[in-house]
C-alpha cells in the first residue's frame, strides 16, 4: 500500500512537470513578474503558515515574486472581495480555508463561487470530536450520556460560522442528538475549557490535538471520515455509524473567476507540483496535515465546495 | 532544575545565541516604539526567518522580540502620548504629563526599571511554577473571566476626574466594542452593511486616534511649542525615586504575572488593573493623571510581567495566553514540536534555554534602553511643526499595517478628531479604552457562562473565584462612591459642632 502510493505520487509529480513545463514554454501568456497572494486569515494561523510555506516553492516554479497580504477582516470576506475585484490576469491569488464556505452559508460573505474559482485544494484536515478522558472513554459512552441528558452536553468550537459549528449541527442532525454549542474566540480557549472539564467536548482538527492525545488528557472519539485513518485504526468514523459527515477544515487557493482558463491551468499545475514535492510533504508531515490526502484540482475542488455549501446552508436552516 | 538552568545558560552563552538575543532585543525596541507595529506583527514577520534556524535559537529569538516589544511601547507613550503598543496606553496617562512637566528622563527611567523588574518577576515565576500555575489558570473559565472584566471596569470609579463623564466614556467604549459580528451567534451588529465593519472596530485605531492624533491636533492649535525636555538625562537607578515606587512595582508585577497567566486575558488588561489598584492604594489619588511616578511604574511592571506570564499556559499546556503567544504556538508546530501537556518534559533543553534567554533579555533591556532612547530623543530637538507630521505618518502606516485596511485609517483619524474635541471638555479618554478592551470580554464571557449554566445566574455565586472577584468589585465600587459621601457628612457634622 505504502509503496504503491509513493510510486503514484512520484509518477504524478513527473506527469505534472511534463505538463507544466511545455505549457510554460509555449504559451508566453502567463509569465508574471510579480504576484499578490491575499490570505483570508490573520498572520500566524494555520492558513497563514500554509501560504507562507508555499510562497517560496511557488515563486521557484512560476519564476516570479509573490507578495503576501493578510486580510483577516470580516472572517476573510475582505480577502475574497479583493481577489474577486482584482485584475483577472492570474497575478492575484487567494489562500483561504473552509471559512470561505461556512461564512458564505451563514450569510456573512457576499462573494460566492461565481466570483471566485477554486484553483486547487492543498490540505484536507480531518475533523474529530474530542472529549476529556475523565468524562468519556468511548463514542458509545458519549452517545448514551448525550441521549439521556438532552441539552446538557456542551460542545465547544471556534466562532459561530466555522466548520466546528457545522460539524456540531451535522452531528445533532444525523445522530438525532440535542447537544449545546458554545463558540470561543480561539481554539486555545476551547481547549482550556475542555481540559478543565467545563465543557464536554469540542470539534478540532486532528493536527491540533496531538500533544493532548499523547498525554492522555484528551481523546478523539469520532472522526469525520469515510474510512478509518491509517494512523488511528481504533478511531470510529461517522460513515461507519451511518452519518454522512466527511467534511473537514480544507485549505486551498482561489482566483478571480474571470481569469482565462489556460492561466488557471498553469497555476493549478504549479500547485500540484508543489504538493508533490518532498519539501511540501515534509511540511505537511511536520504539521500533521498528511492524515488525509489533500490535493484536489480545480474542478474536483469546486464540486466538493458546492456540495458542502448546499449542505451547510441546509444545516443552518434547520434551527 | 538548577542543572537544567545551568545547561540552559550554557546554550544561551554560545556566541551565536547571544547575538540572536541582542539583535532580537533591538528589533523589539524598534517595533515596539512604532505605533501600530506590535509584538504580534514582529513575530510574524520574523517567523519565516526562523524556519531554517534550529528550534532553540528560533524560540529564543521569538520570545525575546516579544518581551522587548512590550517594553518599548512606553517610549513614545511617554514622549509623545503615542503608545507604541496597546499595552502602553495606561503608561501615557501619567508618563506624558511628566514629560510636559519636564520630567521625561525621570519617567523613562521609572518605565525602564519597572519593565525590567516586572519582566524578571514574570520570568522567575515562569521558571519556578509553570506546571503548578497552569493548573490553577485552568480553573478560570467564562464566569471567572466575566468577573475579572467587571473588576477591571470598576477602575473607572478610581480614575479620578468626573465620574459621570467616566461612565459615559465606558458606555461609548462598550458601544464601539459591540460593532461587528456577534461573537456567539454571528449576527451582524451596527455594521450598516459594510464589510469593513463586520469584524468590528480594532483596538489600535481607537487607541492611536484618541491618544496620539488628538495630541498632535491639540499642539497644532497651540502653535509650535518646544517641549521643555530638549535635553534630558535618564537615570534608571535613582534611589529616592525607587524608594517611592518600590511598593507599586512589587504589587503590580505580581498582579501582572497573575493576570498574564490566564489564557485570553492580555497584558493591556493587566496594565489597567495594576494601574487602578495603585490608585486605590495611594494616599493621594489626585496626583494620578497629572504625572505621578507610580502611574508609570504600575502599568509598566504589570504589562511586562503579564507578557511573560502568558508563556506559562503556552509551555505547560500548549494553550496560548495572548495573541503573540498564539503565533509562537504556530511556530512550534512548524518546527515539528508538539505543544501540549507533555511539551515541558519532552523538550526541557529548549525550554530552559528560552527561560535563561528571557532572563537575559530583561537585563539587556536595562543595558540597551538608554542608548536607544538617547537616539530616539534626538527627535525632540526637531521642531514640532516637522515632528507632528512624522508622528501622523507613523500612526497612519502603523494603523494600516494591522489589517491592511484603509477603513482602519479613516476610523483612526475620526477617533483622533473625537479625542481632540472630547479632551477640550476634560473627558477622561482612557475610560473609552476601558470599555473597548474589557467590554467584549465581559459580554461574551457573560453569555458563555449563561450558556454553561443554561441561563442560571447563580453560576457566578457558586464558583468561588468568580464570587470573590465580583464581591470585590462591589465592595470597591461602593467604597469609592460612598467614601467621599461619608467624608462630607463627617465634615458637616464637625462643622455643625463647631458652630
Amino acid at each position: 500500500m505504502h509503496f504503491t502510493r509513493r510510486t503514484f505520487t512520484l509518477t504524478s509529480a513527473a506527469f505534472a512537470l511534463t505538463l507544466a513545463a511545455p505549457a510554460l514554454a509555449e504559451e508566453t501568456a502567463f509569465k508574471p513578474a510579480k504576484m499578490t497572494a491575499f490570505v483570508a486569515a490573520g498572520a500566524g494561523g494555520g492558513t497563514d503558515n500554509f501560504a507562507r510555506t508555499v510562497q517560496p516553492m511557488l515563486e521557484k516554479r512560476l519564476d516570479t515574486n509573490i507578495t503576501i497580504i493578510n486580510l483577516p477582516s470580516a472572517s476573510g470576506a475582505m480577502a475574497h472581495q479583493r481577489t474577486a475585484q482584482s485584475e483577472p490576469n492570474g497575478e492575484s491569488i487567494e489562500f483561504a480555508s473552509s471559512t470561505f464556505i461556512t461564512s458564505r452559508a451563514a450569510g456573512q460573505n457576499p462573494i460566492g463561487l461565481d466570483q471566485l474559482t477554486p484553483v486547487a485544494r492543498m490540505q484536507s484536515d480531518v475533523l474529530t470530536l474530542v472529549v476529556n478522558t475523565e468524562k468519556y472513554d468511548t463514542l458509545e459512552e458519549f452517545l448514551t450520556y448525550a441521549k439521556e441528558n438532552p441539552g446538557e452536553v456542551i460542545i465547544g468550537g471556534t466562532h459561530a460560522a466555522s466548520v466546528d459549528r457545522m460539524a456540531f449541527l451535522g452531528l445533532n442532525d444525523a445522530a438525532g442528538l440535542d447537544l449545546a454549542y458554545i463558540p470561543y474566540d480561539n481554539e486555545g480557549s476551547a481547549s482550556a475549557n475542555l481540559l478543565s472539564g467545563n465543557i464536554d467536548g469540542m470539534f478540532n482538527e486532528i493536527s491540533a490535538i496531538q500533544g493532548y492525545i499523547e498525554s492522555g488528557e484528551m481523546k478523539p472519539i469520532l472522526a469525520l471520515a469515510d474510512e478509518r485513518l491509517e494512523a488511528y485504526p481504533d478511531l470510529p468514523t461517522t460513515v461507519e455509524n451511518g452519518w454522512n459527515l466527511t467534511f473537514g477544515n480544507e485549505r486551498g487557493v482561489f482566483i478571480n473567476a474571470k481569469t482565462p482558463p489556460e492561466t488557471i491551468a498553469i497555476i493549478e499545475a504549479a500547485f500540484q507540483d508543489v504538493f508533490n514535492s518532498e519539501e511540501y510533504q515534509a511540511y505537511a508531515k511536520s504539521a500533521n496535515l498528511h492524515v488525509r490526502p489533500g490535493f484536489l484540482g480545480s474542478e474536483d475542488y469546486r464540486a466538493v465546495l458546492e456540495e458542502n455549501l448546499a449542505y451547510f446552508e441546509k444545516l443552518l436552516s434547520l434551527k | 532544575m538548577i542543572e537544567d538552568l545551568i545547561g540552559g545558560l550554557g546554550v544561551v552563552m554560545q556566541p551565536l545565541n547571544l547575538l540572536i538575543l541582542a539583535s532580537a532585543v533591538l528589533i523589539g525596541f524598534v517595533g515596539g516604539a512604532l505605533p501600530g507595529i506590535s509584538g504580534v506583527i514582529l513575530v510574524v514577520i520574523l517567523l519565516p526567518v526562523t524556519y531554517t534556524m534550529e528550534p532553540t535559537g528560533a524560540f529564543m529569538l521569538l520570545t525575546a522580540i516579544y518581551a522587548s516589544s512590550v517594553f518599548s511601547g512606553l517610549i513614545t507613550a511617554i514622549l509623545y502620548r503615542a503608545p507604541g503598543t496597546p499595552e502602553a496606553v495606561m503608561t501615557a496617562l501619567d508618563g506624558y504629563p511628566m514629560t510636559q512637566k519636564g520630567e521625561a528622563g525621570k519617567a523613562l527611567g521609572i518605565g525602564i526599571l519597572s519593565s525590567a523588574f516586572g519582566g524578571i518577576v514574570g520570568t522567575i515565576v515562569l521558571i519556578v511554577a509553570t506546571p503548578m500555575l497552569a493548573d490553577i489558570a485552568l480553573q478560570f473559565s467564562s464566569p471567572e473571566f466575566f468577573a475579572l472584566a467587571v473588576l477591571g471596569l470598576t477602575v473607572v470609579a478610581s480614575l479620578g476626574g468626573n465620574l459621570l463623564l467616566g461612565l459615559i466614556g465606558v458606555c461609548i467604549g462598550l458601544l464601539i466594542a459591540s460593532v461587528g459580528l456577534d461573537p456567539l451567534t454571528g449576527t451582524a451588529r451596527f455594521t450598516f452593511g459594510s464589510l469593513h465593519l463586520m469584524s468590528g472596530i480594532n483596538l489600535i485605531p481607537v487607541i492611536i486616534g484618541l491618544f496620539a492624533i488628538s495630541e498632535v491636533l491639540k499642539r497644532c492649535q497651540e502653535g509650535d511649542i518646544h517641549l521643555s525636555t530638549k535635553s534630558f538625562k535618564i537615570r534608571i537607578f535613582d534611589w529616592p525615586v525607587i524608594r517611592e515606587i518600590r511598593g507599586t512595582v512589587a504589587r503590580s508585577s505580581i498582579i501582572g504575572t497573575a493576570i498574564g497567566i490566564l489564557p485570553g486575558i492580555g497584558a493591556s488588561t493587566a496594565a489597567m488593573v495594576a494601574y487602578s489598584e495603585t490608585v486605590r492604594w495611594s494616599k493621594d489619588r489626585k496626583r494620578f493623571g497629572r504625572g505621578a511616578p507610580e502611574g508609570v511604574a504600575a502599568p509598566e511592571s504589570a504589562n511586562n510581567a503579564a507578557a511573560i506570564g502568558a508563556l506559562v499556559p503556552l509551555f505547560a499546556l500548549g494553550i496560548p495566553g495572548s495573541g503573540t503567544t498564539a503565533v509562537i504556538l504556530g511556530a512550534f508546530i512548524v518546527h515539528g514540536l508538539t505543544p501540549g501537556p507533555t511539551f515541558m518534559t519532552g523538550n526541557s533543553d529548549l525550554i530552559y534555554a528560552v527561560f535563561v534567554g528571557l532572563m537575559l533579555v530583561n537585563v539587556l533591556i536595562l543595558v540597551f534602553s538608554k542608548p536607544f532612547i538617547a537616539v530616539l530623543s534626538k527627535l525632540l530637538d526637531v521642531p514640532y511643526s516637522a515632528l507632528g507630521p512624522v508622528i501622523v505618518i507613523c500612526c497612519i502606516v502603523g494603523t494600516y499595517s494591522v489589517q491592511n485596511s484603509m477603513m482602519d485609517v479613516w476610523l483612526m483619524l475620526g477617533f483622533g478628531l473625537a479625542g481632540f474635541l472630547l479632551e477640550k471638555i476634560g473627558f477622561p479618554l482612557v475610560s473609552i479604552i476601558l470599555g473597548v478592551v474589557l467590554g467584549p470580554i465581559a459580554e461574551s464571557e457573560l453569555r458563555r457562562s449563561l450558556a454553561m449554566s443554561r441561563g442560571d445566574f447563580s453560576i457566578f455565586a457558586e464558583r468561588p473565584i468568580s464570587a470573590i472577584l465580583l464581591g470585590l468589585a462591589v465592595i470597591l465600587v461602593s467604597a469609592t462612591v460612598l467614601a467621599p459621601m461619608l467624608q462630607r457628612r463627617k465634615l458637616r457634622k464637625t462643622a455643625a459642632k463647631q458652630s
